[in-house]
């Protein structure tokens, strides 16, 4: 029997990630462009994912996209939100998790796993607070790369309070603390503590079952996660595959789909 | 094009011209009176020889007026209705009714009276101890009161007698849609989600009699169908509000038929009739105490969520979606409650924000497509 080669596409807001995997086992390639849908990231992390591997998008047996971009994708052959794609890569990754916290760039969600299937799902309102973007704008007024906030959290020996959850009231929160000359590492701390406790209520309402996992491009940040431990008095595994666990579960329904239809 | 369609088309083209229906009445001497979320006495109406329209917002006008007399954190719909008036889109009616049911209608009403002066502004208080004698003699008074001003508008006297004939046509109207609602269910490959609604919401915007006739024939011509199996999933709707075309079609696009519903726009209106008594107005008070379920009307045994988890298991739906009009206090304040209950009947759920001016529906298609999937 041939190898059976499936893509997954994760078309986020602020990222466009690819995982190419040979036979729902073993990943062949992995990429991802900062910038999302609409862009050139799409045609760009595929391209590169299919370079990485040596293939062209015909030697795909199964294309799967996902994400906010996910219908503008042509050449898929199958189309799934990013929730259920995220419940399938957090089951590769973690075939214990019960409890998925997803913050991508533009929405955060947690999800319920029984045995592998999702049975229960939150999404947090239409606005930025507690999302990639929220420490985008926070990262561009401290003057700091996205990247490194986690790093000069860490160093915080006083985190000041953020008292609101609106992302442009907490810019200008933000702004107040910087005219008073107050240390960027304790406002960087105080956002870290800020983003946690936004996506801790939305984790309070499916509830913190072990194990707890976190997905998504803010599991990067080690600031954010330590205080989301904290609030939610529970453990976070993060995988090296966070980020790619929407594309990585793409890729892993499309060989599913394949199976089918053998 | 079937019968079927050619009639789905019509309710669907009532249904979205609010103001057209406004203007084809008016236009033919006929005298209409607006009526706002949620419950108003429309019996009165139609027995003083008017056109009760039933008036729940509109997705067509950017709130713009509106933001003058509310801040942004009020429910859209009550805003939407102030901006319709505040446009001078309602400026043919002859008189308004608006219930003060909750914070934001509260502000409709008042706000009403201070930025659309041209349309009468006719008040109703609901009491919320609706079920002892006090307020039933309350509300018949409310009604009386309410019927002097209609009398006024009209130029002809509301008599008992027309009144309990005004009873009678919409207690008919409401069994009409009650039967319509089951008819949907089992035909959902006639009468998508958008169908239903707009069946159901044109109803409010003509005379009742007609629609029932209307919806009669419907029903025939679809019962003359066979019945085939659905290859999706059935949910119930709850909510006040589930009438935007975009969100209907999210459903029919992931093949979640509308197995039932509890929405405020649609069955709560049309599940509790009036009931018989000698004097009407009492009758019409008593069809408020009678009101189950509704997030408007105080129930201390909180029963909404018992009541959609049987609806749910009665009509076979393998799922709740819950249609929250954002920033609607009453309807946020039930949801909690009302989890623990499809929680507790191992009935799955989604909340979906939904707000009558969005334009974004990104995330409802990614929570309606992820709960499909969900429910397998």
């Amino acid at each position: 029997m041939p190898v059976l080669l499936t893509l997954g596409a994760d078309l986020g807001s602020t990222a466009s990630k690819c995982v190419i995997m040979q036979d729902g086992r073993k990943i062949a390639a992995q990429t991802t462009i900062p910038v999302g849908a609409g862009t050139s990231g799409p045609s760009r992390a595929i391209a590169e994912s299919l370079a990485a591997c040596g293939k062209n998008l015909a030697d795909m047996h199964m294309v799967c996209a996902t994400g906010y971009g996910r219908h503008s994708m042509t050449d898929a052959h199958m189309e799934v939100s990013e929730l259920s794609c995220h419940a399938r890569g957090a089951f590769f990754l973690f075939p214990k998790a019960r409890t998925v916290i997803d913050i991508g760039g533009q929405d955060a969600k947690v999800l319920r796993l029984s045995g592998g299937r999702l049975n229960n799902f939150v999404m947090n309102d239409k606005c930025a607070a507690g999302t990639g973007r929220f420490l985008e704008v926070m990262a561009k007024v401290l003057e700091v790369e996205t990247a490194d906030l986690a790093e000069w959290g860490a160093q915080s020996t006083a985190p000041v309070s953020i008292s609101s959850t609106c992302t442009v009231f907490a810019e200008s929160e933000v702004i107040s603390h910087l005219a008073v000359a107050a240390d960027r590492r304790d406002i960087i701390a105080g956002i870290h503590k800020s983003v946690a406790h936004r996506v801790a209520g939305l984790v309070r309402r499916v509830g913190a079952e072990p194990l707890v996992i976190m997905t998504g491009g803010v599991a990067r940040n080690a600031g954010v996660r330590l205080e989301l431990e904290a609030a939610i008095a529970t453990p976070i595994s993060v995988s090296p595959l966070a980020q790619f666990n929407g594309a990585l579960g793409a890729a892993l329904l499309a060989h599913d789909r394949l199976l089918q239809q053998l | 094009m079937s019968g079927i369609e050619a009639k789905l088309q019509r309710f669907a083209a009532i249904a979205d011209d609010l103001e057209g229906q406004l203007k084809k009445y008016t236009d033919q001497g006929v005298k209409v009176i607006g009526c706002m979320p949620v419950y108003t006495p429309q019996e009165l109406v139609h027995a003083a020889g008017m056109l009760p329209l039933s008036i729940w917002g509109s997705e067509k006008y950017e709130l713009i007026e509106a933001k003058k007399y509310f801040p942004a954190y009020i429910s859209s719909l009550a805003q939407s209705c102030l901006e319709l008036g505040l446009r001078g889109r309602l400026d043919r009616l002859a008189g308004v009714i608006i219930p003060v049911l909750s914070d934001a209608l509260k502000c409709l009403s008042q706000n009403w009276k201070a930025g659309v002066p041209q349309v009468r502004h006719i008040q109703l208080v609901h009491p919320q101890n609706r079920r002892i004698e006090p307020g039933i003699v309350f509300l018949s008074k409310q009604y009386k009161k309410i019927a002097g001003v209609l009398e006024d508008i009209a130029g002809a006297p509301i008599t008992p007698a027309g009144l309990k004939k005004a009873i009678h046509v919409f207690n008919e109207h409401r069994a009409v849609m009650r039967e319509f609602t089951a008819v949907a269910a089992d035909y959902p490959h006639l009468i998508s989600p958008l169908a239903r609604n707009a069946v159901i919401k044109s109803g409010g915007l003509m005379p009742r009699a007609e629609h029932a006739r209307m919806v009669r024939e419907l029903m025939a011509e679809c019962r003359a169908e066979p019945k085939e199996p659905w290859k999706g999933r059935k949910v119930v709707l709850t909510g006040m509000l589930a009438d935007s075309p975009s969100m209907l079609r999210i459903l029919t696009d992931y093949k979640l038929a509308v197995a039932g519903d509890d929405v405020g726009q649609e069955s709560r209106q049309f599940r509790t009739d009036v009931p018989d008594d000698p004097d009407p107005y009492r009758a019409l008070a008593l069809q408020w105490a009678n009101i189950e379920g509704c997030s408007v009307a105080f129930d201390p045994e909180r029963k909404r969520g018992r009541m959609v988890a049987d609806l749910a298991a009665r009509t076979g739906a393998s799922g709740v979606i819950y249609l929250l009009t954002k920033f609607c206090d009453p309807e946020e304040f039930d949801y909690p409650i009302m989890k623990k209950e499809f929680d507790r009947a191992g009935l799955p759920s989604v909340l979906i924000e939904i707000d009558q001016q969005m334009r974004n529906y990104a995330q409802p298609r990614t929570a309606v497509q992820t709960f499909a999937d969900m429910l397998g």
